[in-house]
């Protein structure tokens, strides 16, 4: 099957590409070994201290709305972190003090959403606070299963029944001036959030809980299906296993689902992540970058790769590919003439395009642009 | 090998970071509090079973091995397998009739066949179904497929001469539903190849493949249809040099993975020639050969992934070859699962839960409105026709009405 | 009377202080424990966790394996709820020598230890993950055994026979008149409170750092520290335990504990300063690995989920400071008989294994300084939880249709499983997923056996042990400790700190799978959680 370009990763960066090759009318496939990181997602893009024009259309068009306001937005634990864009429904503050009083309201046994902990960190602030749990009849279902109590779960059930939420916020509420839910709203229906804000008379502000990151699988969801509905080729839990290269220009990739059917196409972009999403892979001797080959910026001597302190800065993390300045990758120093790599498995070796969602954004514009002007001069 | 420089187990369950995406996608999980979820059924139990398999669940039977874990994994852990896997070893509790006679394709075909009208008519009598439902809790808001008075082998019998005339031959395993209830699928898929120059040939004898025999708790009888299916598809494509194609994707998925992966029958040998006709199909037309379509052709075509298509990641060619014809309007319908899973949504207990883990798939067909829902797989045909009305058709169905026989 | 005034005063939270302690007050001792930091934190929660049959022993030491085999049958009996009855195997494979089989098979069976010679085809199918080049193959009765699970019921025994328990208390001196102890200072490192307590007879039981109470005493107890390195893989390869038939040697023990197994391990003299931080070196990991998958292959391809080391405390039975004379056996010390000091007694050496009967022998001492006549009943009476044999009766006494978490409790807690709160779907869910360790199975701990951070937990309990190695269960435990403590900012640092001291032990192995697991658990607290 043959492709103008073929993308290998589906996370935020994969599909960002994706999307802007798509618009400009490239036919593009995205080889994806299963869900991604978008999965995790805080529902803010770090790293990005400015609000490009050109991000939120995109994300707009796929119906995303995202909201730019540099200030901190509260995270799961009850501390603050800065941040300037994000999600709509995930609210970034001018300073920590964004109420004076604060109902906190979890479901009755989920474990995943912090309350204790925000109240905590709230109290810091100077805030009040006051927990109170809800049991819904609706959710006894859910409860009945040890293990399944999750955000995505209740989500799923909160996009049928949010308004009894609402009610029973509306009788809990007393004098305080915001309500702090748990992110567990418009998984599938993406008013509910903005519905939950409209019923609710105080400040609501939503909470994260621990992955599933709900406002990530419906970034996900978006994004996916406006990469299709452009008519890109999403081939979800394939796996890229090697290239056909030959003289420094990628003819075509072998996956694990189509085997000896190849991906060909003019253009292939990188995007396969870090460690976690086998990006890149590790063992005892090396760091190695599977597909392809590609060189990787890490030091020999393993002891270097870890930093003893959890909370530290972790070395292995900065490790990436390396490429040249226009994002091609290096194999034993020559740059691939086709080939891109961006996102995490560039790790911290091009500071300059920040970390995060702000690497995989605008790396892959970076690309993109490449690819297209590329293209342009050809013709 | 170095030491540790892959760190991959049986079954790679090691591989799961505990990420947590698989519970998202699973579609049991939306439904049956009761089922403990992919990752508690799969990675999670495993390492409790490797310790002593007391560990082992019975809720696992709630698994549709629908296979979508897999599909979602991050860490392309075979999560299904290891849930299915377990079953295999450590649930040995006899299968009930019901589920025997529902895994028993193969014989119930041979049997009804000949006598296909009053099956027919016994199996849609009010009666019968509230017979069946209440004796072998099959629910009765569900109709048996029609059993077809001739088998699609006779026919293809009859035929043999004038396949052996085309130069290229391809082998074709039809299975059950294409053999003893819908052969229109198998005269299709014969009209497709035939236009593009291919002769189409049985298998010296096959069996069913076995897909409903593993997950009804029958994998002895499952390894027995296995290795006999192996040996005919050897014949096909060693001794003979032929491809075998297919219309069903549950069947190739569980010749193709299954077989070596739950059941223990290798088929290295085999596996690269067994594909769906849609990529065969795909595959020639990349390769230079042409189809030639009827003009005037139009219809709006809704194509849903069967869950072991998504498995396989091969719904492309199936998409890339409808959207080839002229005159289609295409829609891809979100991923999901229809709920039918085989013969698991048949099962009274099912019922309601195979229904409700449709219930989006079916929103979005309505939504749509198309005339025609595209599909690679018999059961998701007959869960899609009965809870949204609209008629469900196999991609080579389509492309056989679509394309001009001169 | 006073409530600081015991009959006998314990120092050290390991095995031996616990046992000893529950001997004691057992035959009626009014009995104080004090330990600095959690039960199980050194060499008790730092081994392989094997159930010796002696088999190890016998050829060179041939008391020590008569001990082992004896304490073996029970521990059996009177601890089934910590125990693993896996039996083992001493293979011999084709680099070593099968002369030594006899040798061996003869010392074992002198020391009334059940060594029988089975087929090496036999051995592969008792354990298939065996080394299939094997040329020999001797099944002696080993087996494994939970020391913090063990340990945890011995303290639980001694405090329901009255017996009191001050963890994170550190002995700051011992009050001495004349030639005679009489109590000790101590200060909580918690709150920093000080206290003293009196007893007329002081244990010494802290393995290595014994040697430094009994400085504070006054006497001298001379310690020769040994570092020992064990790897933890992700899950069971074995069901039996795997030796290597031959002289004791490096990384020759694999050894299924619960649903992991460890191979260990090495033997490195260290100087007792550095007893309290000790690390595994990369050479070390190379070597485990490499002599590991001799006896098991596929370790050479399992991921691996922990490095981590303990000091075993090998003791100078005399005064000679040259530790010529260093011994492997139990040390029991009256130092009023050795060195004229009265009211103190120290327990040292030994093994995991011996522990009942180290605590036998110093209750013995202490009971007749005390003038008590009361027979030992700890070889006979179960511990708490052990009243049934097997955790598939406990399990199914308790539940109709036990769930697979519920089994894993039963497993893990023994017929105490009977006190996980109530039967609703809020106790039922999973705090860890990985072990499977349910609410009420964590509140249960909480309750019952002296839990102050999520550390002290996972040792009860075994949340974050799996292969995730904490990056969900927690900051969900962390929740539940910050409502039974009352303290959300303690809670905090705890949480930090324990996530700390899980990556201690990933890093040193942090390759593979290891690695992945570890860039996700930091990008969850970090980026997801904000910790």
């Amino acid at each position: 099957m043959k492709f103008d370009t073929v993308i290998i990763g589906g996370g935020l960066a994969g599909l960002v590409a994706g999307i802007s090759l798509q618009r400009e009318g490239r036919g593009t496939a995205i080889v994806s070994t299963g869900q991604n990181a978008l999965h995790f997602f805080s529902g803010t893009f770090e790293s990005l201290t400015e609000a490009p024009q050109r991000m939120t259309d995109l994300f707009g068009e796929a119906g995303i709305r995202l909201h730019y306001r540099p200030g901190v937005r509260l995270m799961p634990m009850g501390t603050f972190r800065e941040s300037a864009l994000s999600l709509e429904d995930v609210d970034l503050f001018p300073s920590p003090e964004f109420a004076r009083k604060v109902l906190i309201v979890n479901f009755m046994g989920y474990h995943d959403f912090f309350s204790s902990f925000l109240a905590e960190g709230l109290e810091k602030q100077g805030m009040q606070c006051r927990i109170r749990l809800i049991n819904l009849p609706e959710m006894d279902k859910l409860e009945q299963s040890p293990s399944e109590m999750r955000s995505v779960q209740i989500a799923r059930t909160m996009d049928r029944i949010w308004e009894k939420v609402v009610q029973e916020v509306r009788v809990l509420l007393k004098d305080e001036d915001a309500v702090l839910l748990p992110q567990v709203f418009g998984l599938q229906d993406t008013a509910v959030p903005g519905r939950i804000r409209q019923g609710i008379p105080a400040r609501v502000v939503f909470a994260g809980t621990l992955p599933p990151s709900v406002p990530g699988i419906r970034t996900q969801m978006l994004l996916k299906r406006r990469y299709e509905v452009l008519g890109g080729t999403y081939l979800m839990g394939d796996e890229a296993l090697n290239a056909h290269v030959h003289e420094g220009v990628v003819h075509s990739i072998v996956t694990k689902n189509l085997d000896n059917h190849y991906l060909e196409a003019d253009h292939f972009i990188l995007a396969s992540g870090g460690f976690f999403s086998k990006g890149l892979r590790s063992n005892p001797f090396n760091i190695t970058e599977p597909v392809f080959g590609l060189d990787v910026e890490y030091n020999q001597d393993r002891n270097a790769w870890y930093d003893k302190a959890f909370s530290a800065d972790q070395p292995y993390m900065q490790y990436g590919v390396k490429t040249d300045e226009t994002l091609h990758g290096l194999s034993d120093g020559k740059p691939f003439k086709n080939l891109y790599a961006i996102g995490s498995i560039l790790g911290g070796t091009r500071p300059e395009l920040g970390s995060g969602a702000g690497l995989a954004v605008r790396s892959a514009f970076a690309a993109a642009d490449v690819i297209l002007s590329e293209a342009k001069n050809l013709e | 090998m170095k030491l540790q420089e892959y760190t991959v187990s049986k079954h790679n369950f090691e591989e799961c970071m505990k990420c947590t995406v698989c519970t998202a996608y699973c579609p049991v999980l939306q439904v049956n509090p009761l089922y403990p979820g992919p990752k508690q059924a799969g990675p999670d139990g495993e390492r409790l079973r490797l310790k002593d398999p007391y560990f082992f669940n019975y809720a696992l039977k709630y698994c549709l091995n629908c296979k979508r874990c897999e599909v979602a994994c991050p860490s392309g852990v075979n999560v299904a397998d290891l849930i299915q896997a377990a079953r295999i070893k450590y649930d040995h509790s006899k299968p009930k009739l019901r589920d025997t006679i529902l895994a028993s394709t193969d014989f119930m075909g041979t049997v009804a066949r000949p006598v296909a009208p009053i099956v027919n008519g016994v199996t849609k009598l009010g009666i019968t179904k509230s017979a069946m439902d209440a004796l072998l809790r099959i629910d009765r808001q569900r109709t048996f497929p029609s059993y077809s008075p001739r088998s699609f082998e006779s026919w293809l019998k009859r035929r043999d001469k004038e396949q052996a005339v085309f130069q290229e031959q391809v082998a074709y395993f039809h299975g059950c539903y294409v053999n003893y209830n819908y052969p229109q699928l198998g005269k299709d898929l014969v009209k497709v190849l035939n236009a593009l120059g291919v002769g189409v040939q049985l298998l010296e004898k096959e069996k069913c493949c076995g897909i409903a025999m593993i997950t009804n708790g029958m994998s002895e009888q499952a390894s027995k249809n296995a290795r006999h299916n192996m040996a005919a598809l050897r014949k096909a494509v060693v001794d003979k040099g032929l491809r075998v194609v297919t219309t069903s994707s549950s069947c190739t998925l569980t010749m193709r993975e299954e077989y070596p992966n739950l059941l223990g029958v290798d088929n290295a040998d085999v596996k690269d020639s067994l594909l769906m006709a849609t990529r065969f199909i795909f595959e020639k037309l990349e390769k230079g050969a042409t189809l030639k379509f009827k003009a005037g052709f139009h219809k709006k075509i809704a194509y849903h992934v069967p869950c072991h298509m998504e498995k396989m990641g091969w719904g492309v060619f199936s998409e890339k070859l409808l959207r080839m014809i002229p005159g289609v309007e295409f829609t891809l319908l979100d991923s999901a699962c229809c709920g039918i899973a085989g013969t698991y949504g048949f099962k009274k207990e099912n019922y309601a839960a195979s229904q409700a883990i449709g219930a989006a798939l079916f929103d979005q067909i309505k939504t749509v409105n198309p005339d025609v829902v595209a599909c690679d797989c018999e059961t998701c045909k007959w869960q899609i026709e009965m809870s949204t009305g609209y008629t469900v058709m196999n991609p080579i169905s389509i492309l056989a009405e679509a394309i001009e026989i001169e | 009377m006073n409530p600081n005034e015991f009959d006998v005063i314990i120092i050290g939270g390991g095995i031996t202080g616990a046992g000893t302690q529950r001997d004691c007050a057992m035959r009626g001792l009014r009995t104080l424990l004090v330990e600095r930091s959690d039960i199980a934190t050194g060499a008790t929660g730092r081994n392989h966790g094997l159930l010796h049959s002696g088999a190890r022993y016998a050829v060179n030491d041939a008391e020590s394996a008569r001990e082992c085999i004896k304490e073996n049958m029970i521990l059996r009996r009177i601890a089934a709820h910590c125990i693993d009855e896996t039996d083992g195997l001493f293979i011999t494979l084709p680099e070593d020598d099968l002369g030594y089989q006899q040798t061996f098979v003869e010392a074992c069976q002198a020391a009334g230890i059940n060594a029988e010679i089975i087929d090496p085809e036999l051995a592969k199918r008792l354990e298939p993950s065996v080394n299939p080049e094997l040329i020999g193959a001797v099944k002696v009765p080993d087996g494994s055994v939970d020391p913090f699970r063990l340990c945890a019921a011995n303290m639980l025994d001694a405090k329901l026979h009255g017996g009191q328990v001050r963890l994170y208390t550190e002995v700051t001196g011992i009050i001495r008149e004349g030639d005679t102890v009489k109590g000790i200072h101590t200060r909580s490192r918690q709150t920093g409170e000080e206290a003293d307590y009196y007893a007329p007879v002081i244990v010494n039981a802290c393995g290595v750092w014994g040697q430094s109470i009994a400085e504070m005493a006054g006497v001298k107890v001379s310690m020769y520290p040994a570092k020992g390195a064990l790897l933890i893989f992700a899950h069971r390869v074995n069901n039996v335990v795997i030796n290597r038939c031959r002289k004791p040697s490096n990384a020759d023990i694999l050894v299924p504990g619960d649903t992991v197994c460890i191979i260990g391990t090495t033997s490195t003299r260290i100087p007792i300063e550095e007893c309290y931080n000790v690390a595994v070196t990369p050479d070390e990991v190379t070597l485990l690995i490499t002599e590991g998958a001799k006896l098991a292959p596929s370790l050479s391809s399992t991921r691996i989920l922990r490095a981590y080391a303990g000091v075993r405390p090998l003791v100078s039975a005399d005064n000679d400071p040259t530790g010529r004379n260093i011994s492997r056996g139990i040390v029991c010390l009256d130092h009023e008989e050795r060195d004229g000091l009265k009211g103190f007694v120290t327990i040292t050496g030994g093994k995991l294994m011996t522990y009942r009967l180290m605590a036998e022998m110093a209750t013995d001492v202490v009971c007749r300084k005390l003038g008590v006549d009361k027979p030992c009943e700890t070889a006979t009476t179960p511990l708490p939880g052990s009243e049934e044999r097997s955790y598939e009766a406990v399990a199914q006494k308790i539940w109709e249709a036990p769930s697979t978490a519920q089994k894993a409790a039963a497993s893990r807690m023994g017929t105490s499983a009977s006190r996980i709160r109530g039967n609703n779907p809020y106790d039922d869910a999973l705090i860890c997923e990985c072990e499977e360790v349910s609410v009420g199975e964590i509140n249960s701990a909480i309750d019952r056996l002296e839990v102050s951070t999520l550390t002290d937990l996972r040792r009860r309990t075994r949340i974050g042990m799996g292969t995730c190695q904490g990056e969900f269960c927690a900051c969900r435990a962390a929740s539940l400790l910050a409502k039974a403590h009352g303290c959300v900012e303690k809670e905090r640092e705890d949480l930090a700190h324990f996530l700390n001291e899980r990556w201690k032990g990933n890093f040193p192995i942090g390759w593979g799978d290891t690695l992945r697991e570890a860039e996700y658990t930091q990008w969850v607290y970090k980026h997801v959680l904000g910790l």
